[in-house]
């Protein structure tokens, strides 16, 4: 077996069709229009709730980007356990106690899939019926493992938490029961799995501030691409909130939080200045809510 | 505070050992012989749950992907608590003793984790299911049962939290395989990996080297030690 494994060649069954990050940017159908709220009702938010015409789809879709992502995060955990040799955190080593980390949340998100596939099942979803975005896999396929942990650790499994966050208020406010239960465990795994991410950062940096900080920028990077269009962040225009509380209990600093909510107003700022220029250009006017 | 009465208080005088406590003080191993068994139960764990981790991206089947990452966990705990149990049994530099029982058994693990192609989901199982897990088995048996049930006591708690584990797995595993072989190729191929993984294991003499459940080695030297058993413990070890 190769010490890495790239993402290209994920062995999936014939059910699933893969995309990744720049195919979806470039996709325009996935461009959503520039509305204008006409009050401060839940209507004017863009928050997924269950009164919202399009709620079924968009939840069964997001629940399964869960899964997939679910299967690419224990992919991923495994590969970190497996890639690096024990040792004390340099010259490709990493330390035993890491790897016994990484063995454990392979566990985590192994169970994550199993709910998620059921979840999905009960919400009336197959298995490879919403394409699969392999950009988290993408994060752990870096040949340093400190990347790995600020890629998907701190900035993938943050989003998990801001999701998780959503789909359990979802749950609760359609009345599912079943949804927001098992969203409820999954987040706790998640604040887990972020807060080993930021502690191992930690310790394994401590003697390496260049390292640290490539590590840093590596999951502002990550952090900004899911920033894109304002997907998550404070505002109501962002389907996705940032939870803050959370977030605080997986190890990130009030400084840390508020970085990624300024960059997730600023791509929302950019998305609805491209989307009036696109507008414009087609000699539209901004469409009501 | 009650009143003191005049009728003598009933005796608490009890033997240390109670008559359903059979447990017996000598044992098979030495200290010295249980650090180095040890040694070898946390260096195979290890490779074994690295290499389930790293076969979770390359089997296409869900439901294989989902069973390993599971059990790569389980053998990650395992290490652990051998890695906790080392400096308990004086090896302070627990690296030392991490090592594989012999050469064959380091030729084994690179035979078993060479398969990583997706069509080779049977061959990854067959390794770990049918050849290495067995092993561990019977290695792990053969130490509780030859052990000394009082000094040891620490290994045979965790050896016995350890098999429910290799047990449990085994039975997934075995389950997974036997639905996925079902042609004439699939058995042939099932059975010429396990021959050939299984050869190089019996080179190796099980995953302690020889004398892993007894035979093999110094086998002369554990009927001596057990029968020994005024109740010393510094038995040889039967490597």
């Amino acid at each position: 077996m190769r010490q890495f494994f790239p993402v290209e060649d994920l062995a999936r069954d014939e059910r699933f069709v893969q995309t990744n990050m720049a195919e979806r940017l470039a996709d325009t159908r996935t461009a959503r229009p520039e509305r204008v709220p006409k009050s401060k009702s839940r209507a004017a938010s863009a928050k997924l709730t269950p009164d919202r015409r399009e709620a079924s789809d968009a939840a069964r879709g997001l629940m399964h980007g869960i899964m997939t992502g679910e299967i690419q995060a224990l992919e991923g955990a495994g590969r970190t356990a497996h890639d690096f040799a024990a040792g004390d955190g340099t010259n490709d080593t990493i330390p035993f106690e890491l790897k016994l980390d990484m063995a454990r949340q392979a566990w985590d998100e192994a169970r994550h899939v199993e709910i998620s596939a059921k979840l999905s099942d009960w919400m009336g979803t197959e298995l490879g019926e919403f394409a699969e975005n392999t950009v988290l896999f993408s994060a752990a396929c870096s040949d340093d493992p400190v990347l790995r942990l600020a890629g998907v650790n701190r900035a993938l499994e943050g989003l998990a938490i801001d999701v998780f966050t959503q789909m359990k208020e979802f749950g609760d406010l359609a009345g599912d029961p079943f949804l927001e239960f098992c969203e409820d465990w999954m987040l706790a795994d998640e604040v887990t799995h972020v807060k080993m991410g930021s502690d191992w950062l930690r310790k394994v940096t401590a003697n390496d501030p260049d390292r640290r900080a490539k590590a840093l920028e590596f999951q502002r990077v990550v952090d900004k691409l899911f920033s894109f269009g304002g997907l998550r962040g404070d505002s109501d225009e962002s389907p996705i909130a940032l939870a803050r509380r959370f977030r605080e209990l997986a190890g990130f600093s009030d400084d840390e939080v508020e970085v990624i909510s300024e960059m997730d107003r600023d791509a929302l700022e950019e998305r609805k200045a491209q989307v009036q220029l696109a507008q414009e250009a087609a000699g539209l006017q901004p469409e009501p809510v | 505070m009650p009143e003191a009465t005049t009728s003598p208080a009933p005796s608490t005088v009890r033997p240390p050992f109670t008559p359903w406590d059979r447990r017996d003080l000598p044992g098979m191993f030495d200290v010295n012989e249980t650090a180095r068994r040890v040694g070898n139960y946390k260096w195979t764990e290890m490779k074994l749950f690295e290499a389930l981790g790293g076969w979770i991206a390359t089997v296409p089947e869900l439901d294989v992907k989902m069973r390993l990452g599971t059990h790569c966990y389980h053998h990650a705990w395992h290490a652990e608590l051998w890695e906790k149990r080392l400096p308990e049994l004086r090896e302070m530099k627990t690296e030392r003793l991490t090592v594989p029982a012999n050469e064959a058994m380091e030729r084994f693990i690179s035979a078993m984790t060479e398969p990583e192609a997706p069509e080779l989901t049977i061959e990854k199982l067959v390794g770990v299911y049918r050849v290495l897990i067995p092993r561990s088995i019977a290695a792990y048996t053969y130490h509780r049962n030859n052990t000394s049930e009082i000094t040891d006591a620490p290994t045979i708690r965790s050896i016995n939290f350890i098999l429910q584990d290799e047990f449990d797995d085994w039975r997934d595993g075995e389950m997974m395989l036997q639905s996925l072989i079902s042609t004439p190729d699939e058995i042939r191929r099932a059975a010429a990996h396990q021959q050939r993984l299984e050869a190089i294991m019996v080179e190796a003499g099980g995953i302690t080297g020889p004398g892993s459940i007894g035979h093999g080695g110094n086998t002369e030297s554990d009927s001596a030690s057990t029968e020994s058993a005024g109740g010393s413990t510094e038995s040889e070890g039967d490597t």
